[in-house]
């Protein structure tokens, strides 16, 4: 076979000393810049480069690689924790994670995310080890209506995402859909409701929106007393264990947020956070325990933690066998191969294979690495709990404001956050939910580009995106669920069945 | 000498001393950051975050790269202009702030030559026309034939509205009289994405980072807008060589805020010189296909302030 002999020289290179120290350096740097709430692996990798340049190729990537699916694990810690994502895709994980801990189940929570990352880890490599060259020629067919379709199809799940009402969460996607429009238009280049305020040329970051929302909104209801109150965890080995139940919920929905997240991550672009919020909401559609979602559903920990760790390892299929960076962190990856002399392209795994099946096996060995190093820091992570309010939410405040500020180095970011805190808030008051205005917010301003390309080069003619069969195809299916959402057809055969 | 004015007067000294440009010999005195106007990872700050190694190595101060992208290069131009000149903040400078941006937007709040000190060449990469292999176009005449026979049929993609790319195109158009549609992207990888896979025709992109492509024969040169041929390209004619009028440089350079003292500008520039000459900083440079000509300090600042001219009366013809 020839994929074990790839294999086998896959290990043969990862497994050296050298190798596996920058693999663990990686993946224990890229767990910590997860756990901390607002600075994610863009920062870490963008400050790992210059080390990058003295390592020998592969090593550099496996060590920025590392750092990247690594904080993909440690993003759901704060999730968990204090309802504080560490990552903007960890959002959803906080939608089932945070009423898990408060009924005093944050180490099963942490447990379950650990393993669920593992799972989708793992599927992710083998996904990229069985498909990459199929998935490269897969993208490539997806032209700019199969891309409008999918993000469509992303939306409308997504809408059942959050539990307050099919009109409160479609409120909230159109309220995301509109920030998502501010900036600079990109056929036109016209500067659309910046207010002509400079910094807002370039659109809101998803980071500040993520983190003002949901993180320092917290900040903000911990300082009135706001959070439901504080449950003591139990900290002794067993209590921290999943029970059968819960290990029972485990494997349907993990190998179906995989599944989910493979997908999205072969998509240059889509990532992580889109991966996370579908997966939720197909499976809140699909589950048999659809009333515990947004309760502390094991599945919804479960779910969006496999997806975007799935989608965490597929998304460097596209990096590799196209060079197309799906994101700013895989295009600093990128960077470190340029640097090396080695262009990522179709031709990257037959000219360098020790390179491209080192960082598979590198996968394997970190994803066992982070399943190793997270369940035994789960009884620490519990313990932050206990730290007293008054201490640990201004801490949280400050890395938010340290991270939100790393990523372009302006402090209008930071304001802005803390604007965003203040809505976050004011939406918390009124019992709306901020996921829907998230998922929005990232999906928005993708599917006007892919809709208006699609338009512009059939010269207007909508009917492309139905003679196309892709595109049609993944449409129709975002029609049936809309309908399916608006009819509730299940109640209508109840109330059908009782006035029978 | 009322106490108030006394203290006026000292503050005002005071001022005058922090303000006084630090001299050359004691240059750099702490830690000295590049502005780079792009967001990490792309081959321009890769470009920086070598150099900045090379420079820290040899002046015995860290070079710290900052990336400050947005707003077309503006927010990083503005940055530089709002820093001291005492040597201690320079900027990556390339076309897209300084000869694109202050025509493109009027209002962006800096004179591209008044208020820097343009320190150093770095050098410079140029743009082709690129063909995608399913078109069956080869030539450039097939091209102008095929767009004057079928006006408006034909799509090229930029990367991005006001992209020099973009307005190279718009120039090409006006000379040529052809009529082609633009569709635009956001940056040059999901573009060239599209032109392997035939969802857009051609492009107008810069030529390093699209040499795999044509290495493999999905993309087809057919013209360059480099003064002679490229290296990289040599069976590729020259835009001029084709009777259009139209050469573009995506220039590098080392810029300061106005004002910085000409002794440390010429240490930089000598260093930096000196940098370019390593084997291992050629290599890399070729690799990255980007051009150098010798050009010194002074050369540079007339350069920039040429290109400026040179450039605004295109950017405003495909505004």
């Amino acid at each position: 076979m020839e994929l074990l002999g790839n294999l086998a020289l896959g290990f043969a290179a990862a497994t050296t000393v050298e190798m596996l120290t920058v693999c663990f350096v990686g993946v224990l740097l890229g767990t910590f810049v997860g756990v901390l709430p607002g600075i994610g692996p863009l920062a870490a990798v963008a400050m790992l480069l210059p080390v990058s340049f003295h390592l020998p190729a592969e090593a550099a990537l496996i060590l920025l690689a590392g750092v990247y699916y690594g904080a993909e694990y440690g993003g759901s810690t704060a999730s968990i924790l204090l309802n504080i994502p560490g990552t903007p895709s960890a959002s959803v994980t906080a939608l089932d994670g945070f009423p898990m801990a408060q009924k005093g189940r944050a180490g099963v929570a942490l447990v379950l995310t650990a393993i669920a990352s593992f799972v989708g880890g793992i599927v992710g490599v083998i996904v990229m080890a069985l498909l990459s060259p199929a998935l490269a020629g897969f993208a490539l067919r997806f032209g700019p209506a199969e891309y409008f379709a999918v993000m469509v199809l992303g939306l409308v799940a997504a809408t059942v995402v959050g539990g307050r009402g099919i009109v409160r969460g479609l409120a909230m996607v159109f309220l995301g859909l509109l920030l998502g429009t501010i900036g600079v238009d990109v056929n036109s280049g016209a500067t659309r409701f910046t207010g002509g305020i400079p910094d807002l040329r370039d659109g809101i970051s998803l980071v500040v929106v993520a983190m003002g929302l949901f993180g320092v909104s917290e900040v903000i209801a911990s300082i009135r007393g706001n959070t439901r109150h504080k449950v003591s965890q139990p900290l002794n080995w067993r209590s921290l264990m999943p029970n059968r139940d819960d290990w029972s919920r485990v494997p349907g929905p993990a190998l179906r947020g995989s599944a989910v997240g493979s997908f999205f991550g072969t998509l240059p672009g889509a990532g992580q956070t889109v991966a996370s919020f579908v997966g939720y909401a197909v499976e809140k559609r699909i589950s048999r325990n659809k009333d515990q979602f947004g309760h502390g559903a094991v599945e919804g920990v479960v779910v969006p933690e496999s997806a975007n760790n799935a989608a965490a390892q597929t998304a460097f299929i596209p990096t590799l066998t196209l060079g197309i960076p799906g994101s700013t962190t895989m295009a600093l990856m990128l960077g470190a191969l340029m640097i090396h002399g080695i262009t990522p392209g179709p031709r990257l795994i037959a000219d360098h294979p020790s390179l491209f099946w080192g960082l598979v096996a590198s996968f394997v060995i970190g994803n066992l690495m982070l399943l190793v190093l997270n369940i035994p820091l789960v009884g620490l992570w519990a313990r932050i709990l206990r730290v007293p309010h008054a201490m640990l939410y201004p801490i949280v405040a400050v890395l938010i404001c340290i991270g939100v500020y790393s990523l372009r180095l302006n402090l209008f970011d930071v304001w802005l956050t803390l604007g965003f805190g203040l809505l976050g808030y004011a939406m918390r008051l009124w019992r709306f939910e901020p996921a829907p205005l998230l998922i929005g917010f990232v999906l928005g301003p993708m599917i006007e580009e892919y809709f208006r390309r699609a338009m512009l080069l059939s010269r207007g003619d909508p009917l492309v995106f139905i003679e196309r069969p892709g595109s049609a195809t993944l449409l129709a299916i975002a029609l049936i669920l809309l309908v399916l959402a608006a009819l509730q057809p299940k109640k209508l055969l109840l109330r059908l069945l009782k006035s029978a | 000498m009322t106490l108030r004015r006394t203290l006026l007067i000292c503050s005002a000294a005071a001022l005058a001393a922090s303000a006084f440009p630090a001299v050359a010999q004691d240059w750099p005195e702490r830690p000295v950051r590049i502005l780079v106007s792009f967001p990490p990872g792309g081959s321009s700050d890769l470009v920086a975050r070598l150099l900045a190694e090379h420079l820290g190595e040899r002046l015995g101060q860290p070079f710290i790269v900052e990336n400050r992208p947005g707003a077309g290069g503006t927010v990083a131009a503005l940055a530089l202009k709002d820093a001291s000149p005492d040597g201690h903040s320079f900027m990556l400078s390339n076309l897209t702030p300084f000869s694109i941006a202050p025509t493109l937007f009027p209002d962006a709040g800096y004179d591209p030559i008044t208020d820097f000190t343009h320190v150093s060449y770095i050098g410079g990469v140029h743009l082709a026309l690129f063909a995608g292999a399913e078109l069956g176009i080869t030539t450039l005449d097939d091209l102008i034939a095929g767009a004057m026979a079928a006006p408006g049929e034909l799509d090229y993609g930029t990367s991005g509205v006001g992209s020099w790319g973009h307005i190279v195109s718009a120039r090409f158009g006006a000379i040529t009289d052809t009529e082609m549609e633009h569709i635009p992207y956001q940056g040059s990888g999901p573009m060239q994405l599209d032109l392997r896979a035939g969802v857009i025709g051609l492009s107008f992109d810069a030529v390093p980072q699209n040499l795999p492509l044509v290495n493999e024969g999905v993309a087809i040169p057919l013209a360059v807008s480099s003064p002679e041929r490229l290296e990289t390209l040599p069976d590729v004619p020259t835009f001029l060589e084709a009777g259009l009028d139209l050469v573009a440089e995506n220039w590098l350079g080392f810029s300061a805020p106005g004002g910085l003292d000409p002794a440390i500008a010429a240490k930089l520039d000598e260093t930096l010189t000196d940098i370019m000459t390593l084997p291992e900083i050629t290599a890399q440079f070729d690799n990255w296909g980007i051009v150098r000509v010798p050009m010194n300090g002074a050369a540079f600042a007339a350069f920039v302030a040429d290109q400026y001219s040179a450039w605004a009366p295109m950017v405003e013809a495909a505004r």
